[in-house]
């Protein structure tokens, strides 16, 4: 009767390898599913003798092809792409702005320079100290916008920080649940298999949103924490995380409640988009309204007290042109309240309204060497084009970054298939195998069913 | 190796992908005839364009200031020109005057001339643009350049120039002044007065004397505006030069320009190509691979 026991057995075998197939195949396309396998061994005979070969074979477990070292690499990949593809657009955006001619504070510059050498052929022409006027007016409207434009990027940047926090607190307490049931999944011996695809998944999506440290448990379980060592998820409990109030210099911080406990940490470094966001911010922004700000004020203090030291056209003290509201987003550079063409300090004696001494002293401003921000000491009429160029740098770099980080993550989505992604022709494969497999051993049964019944035979 | 069935068709979303923002670029490229979109593409190259670009801006307004300043000096030169003729006049009827057969009443009828004459010259001297500022005041200019301060003419002006911006710390004078023209003005009175006087003699010495010191002075006035004439025009050349040489470098800069910032088309036709060549294949070896499946055939 062992025959039909093995004939049994190898059926059976084969229907769960089938399955298993089946299972393969139909997620052919699923993204972040691990193929599956099924583990066949042989049953050793439980009588002695040439007539017992064996009890057939055993499915003892499911195989899963996974390899975590795998996951972790595709994991870091996603991080860094995360944190540089973040980056981009917001400098690209900005490249547009500061590059783009017809808006750049340049053009601005150079009108206002060109209206003043203007002045210079009839320091006392009205309309040429009308142009002067409206150039600095035109000029300002550049700085604003300039200014307003860093400002909306700042708001973006929060708003989406916040996004992002939130799905990182979703994606949190969906791997502590996951968690929970595939350690109850482990406790009872089902197949966790399905669980832990999702559990990767999520990890996935979570590393592209901030840099992970996953580490393995004994009961299947996977801690996270961020790469500062603030947990996001142990065992099955997960911690919530908001925007802190930035720190001194600048530096966001998040506010990590775990447990009912609540702790500042500084956003510095931390991988993924939440990473890309903070280094944009604090590298790129701040230093580049900084900056803005800083010629603003080089170019209203330095007109301003050369305009003062010259005489208008009716012998009087110039008056200010620039105002200057380091506290406003829009209005951080404007035209001197009430200024208007004749009250222009171009002459440099109080009696002589012809005179252009002074003119031309504000025409040589231009070569004024001033402290910028992030740039250090330079002039006046190259301070833009110096951050442009920086910010080119910086765009530059990212973009190169980010092309690797897309090779690196591509590559280590390929590495990862590899182990873990099906394969149709292998399937096709084992397809007709088991089905011959099955085939066989209903030939077995139907052999020891003659045997049987010649035996029957006999007896009747 | 082992290939996963999906990674087939993730290389060729990625490849296509790639292949898609390529030819993205340099059609935006063709279509903007640039070779630069953004900063990051050249920062080096960006600085130096906008370098450039700044010397270009500043060149234009050197060369505009140039245009400015000739035409204002020609209307000098107009208002001067205007004042010399009138002083040949005045010389003319001065030699005639002193001829000693002149009779009284001749005399009488020539002072009645020359008080046209002066008249047109202070009015000359007195020059004005079409903002009332006076021409040859020097940097007074709001005043006017010769006054009748009750006992004679006097200059009202000063003898500064207006310095114009004409290059990069390059500065060219827009303006003479006439200070000469006051003495010149008193010596026409003193003259009309005498040969105003009924009954004047042609061969009174004092009425000479009065003449001669006046033909002298006209000489010596004309000798000088005809010298600041010809400073004028000394001034168009220079300005001339120097506008040739800002329209050079600015020729030679524009060039830089073009040779950094304008799209080389036949060389970004290649690359069109290209890409478009290993797009297709790319497209035909996935047809072709896609195609594969072993459950085809069972």
């Amino acid at each position: 009767m062992s025959m039909i026991n093995n004939a049994m057995s190898g059926a059976l075998a084969a229907q769960a390898a089938l399955s298993v197939v089946s299972q393969n195949v139909a997620n052919l396309m699923t993204p972040g599913y691990t193929r599956q396998g099924i583990l066949l061994t042989s049953a050793g005979s439980s009588r002695s003798g040439v007539g017992a070969a064996g009890n057939g074979v055993q499915t003892p477990q499911l195989l899963r092809f996974a390899d975590a070292y795998k996951s972790q690499q595709m994991w870091t990949a996603a991080s860094t792409q995360g944190q540089h593809g973040t980056m981009q657009p917001y400098l690209t955006q900005l490249e547009r702005v500061m590059g783009n001619d017809t808006s750049s504070i340049d053009g601005g510059m150079d009108a206002f320079f060109a209206a003043l050498n203007a002045a210079s052929v009839e320091p006392t022409s009205s309309p040429l100290r009308q142009q002067v006027i409206a150039s600095a007016e035109a000029l300002t409207v550049r700085f604003n916008s300039m200014n307003q434009v860093l400002a909306n990027q700042r708001t973006a940047i929060e708003q989406q920080r916040g996004a992002v926090l939130q799905q990182v607190n979703g994606l949190s307490s969906d791997i502590a649940r996951l968690n929970e049931k595939i350690s109850a999944s482990n406790a009872v011996g089902t197949s966790p298999s399905a669980l832990l695809d999702e559990r990767d998944r999520k990890i996935d999506t979570l590393a592209a949103l901030v840099g992970v440290q996953v580490v393995e448990q004994p009961d299947g379980s996977r801690s996270v924490s961020l790469k500062n060592g603030a947990p996001l998820v142990v065992g099955s409990t997960a911690a919530q995380i908001a925007p802190g109030l930035p720190l001194a210099d600048g530096t966001p911080t998040l506010a990590v409640t775990f447990a009912k406990e609540t702790f500042n940490v500084a956003s510095r470094d931390l991988g993924g988009q939440l990473g890309g966001l903070d280094s944009y911010q604090v590298e790129v922004l701040q230093p580049m309204a900084l900056s803005i700000n800083d010629m603003a004020t080089g170019l209203t203090t330095s007109f301003n007290n050369q305009l003062q030291a010259g005489f208008a056209m009716d012998g009087s003290a110039g008056t200010p042109l620039f105002k200057l509201d380091t506290s406003s987003v829009s209005a951080l550079l404007t035209l001197h309240p009430g200024v208007k063409a004749q009250d222009l300090g171009f002459s440099s004696d109080p009696a002589l309204v012809g005179d252009s001494g002074n003119l031309k002293a504000l025409i040589g401003l231009k070569d004024l060497s001033l402290t910028v921000g992030s740039l250090g000491t330079v002039k006046l009429g190259d301070a833009y084009t110096q951050l442009v160029s920086g910010l080119g740098g910086a765009s530059q770099q990212n973009t190169a970054a980010l092309a690797v980080a897309d090779t690196m993550r591509g590559y280590a989505q390929s590495n990862w298939a590899t182990t873990s992604g099906v394969n149709e022709d292998e399937e096709a494969v084992s397809l007709v195998q088991y089905q011959q497999m099955y085939q066989a051993n209903m030939q077995v049964f139907a052999a020891a069913n003659t045997l049987f019944d010649a035996t029957l035979a006999i007896l009747r | 190796m082992r290939i996963a069935t999906s990674q087939y068709h993730q290389t060729m979303a990625q490849t296509l992908g790639s292949a898609q923002a390529r030819l993205e670029h340099v059609l935006q490229q063709m279509a903007n005839g640039k070779r630069l979109l953004l900063p990051s593409d050249d920062p080096v190259a960006g600085v130096r364009m906008s370098r450039l670009n700044r010397e270009e801006a500043a060149l234009d307004q050197y060369r505009e200031n140039i245009g400015a300043l000739s035409v204002r000096l020609t209307q000098n030169e107009t208002a001067l020109d205007t004042t010399v003729s009138d002083m040949m006049q005045v010389r003319d009827l001065l030699v005639w005057a002193s001829d000693g057969a002149n009779a009284s009443e001749d005399l009488n009828a020539m002072a009645g001339s020359l008080v046209s004459l002066r008249d047109s010259l202070l009015y000359s001297a007195n020059s004005r643009d079409h903002e009332g500022r006076y021409l040859f005041s020097g940097t007074a200019s709001s005043q006017p350049t010769i006054v009748h301060n009750g006992t004679g003419y006097v200059f009202n002006g000063n003898e500064a120039t207006q310095l114009v911006t004409v290059g990069n710390e390059v500065t060219q004078p827009a303006n003479v002044n006439l200070k000469e023209m006051a003495d010149l003005l008193n010596q026409l009175d003193a003259t009309i007065a005498a040969l105003q006087t009924t009954g004047v003699n042609a061969n009174d010495p004092a009425v000479r004397a009065t003449l001669k010191a006046n033909l002298e002075g006209t000489d010596t006035t004309m000798s000088a505006v005809n010298g600041k004439i010809a400073g004028l025009g000394g001034a168009q050349n220079i300005l001339a030069t120097l506008d040739d040489t800002h329209a050079s470098v600015s020729v030679a800069n524009k060039q830089a320009l073009i040779l950094l910032g304008q799209l080389d088309y036949g060389e970004a036709a290649i690359r069109l190509n290209g890409y478009k060549t290993a797009l297709e294949a790319t497209q035909k070896a996935y047809s072709r691979v896609s195609n594969l499946s072993l459950f085809n055939v069972i």
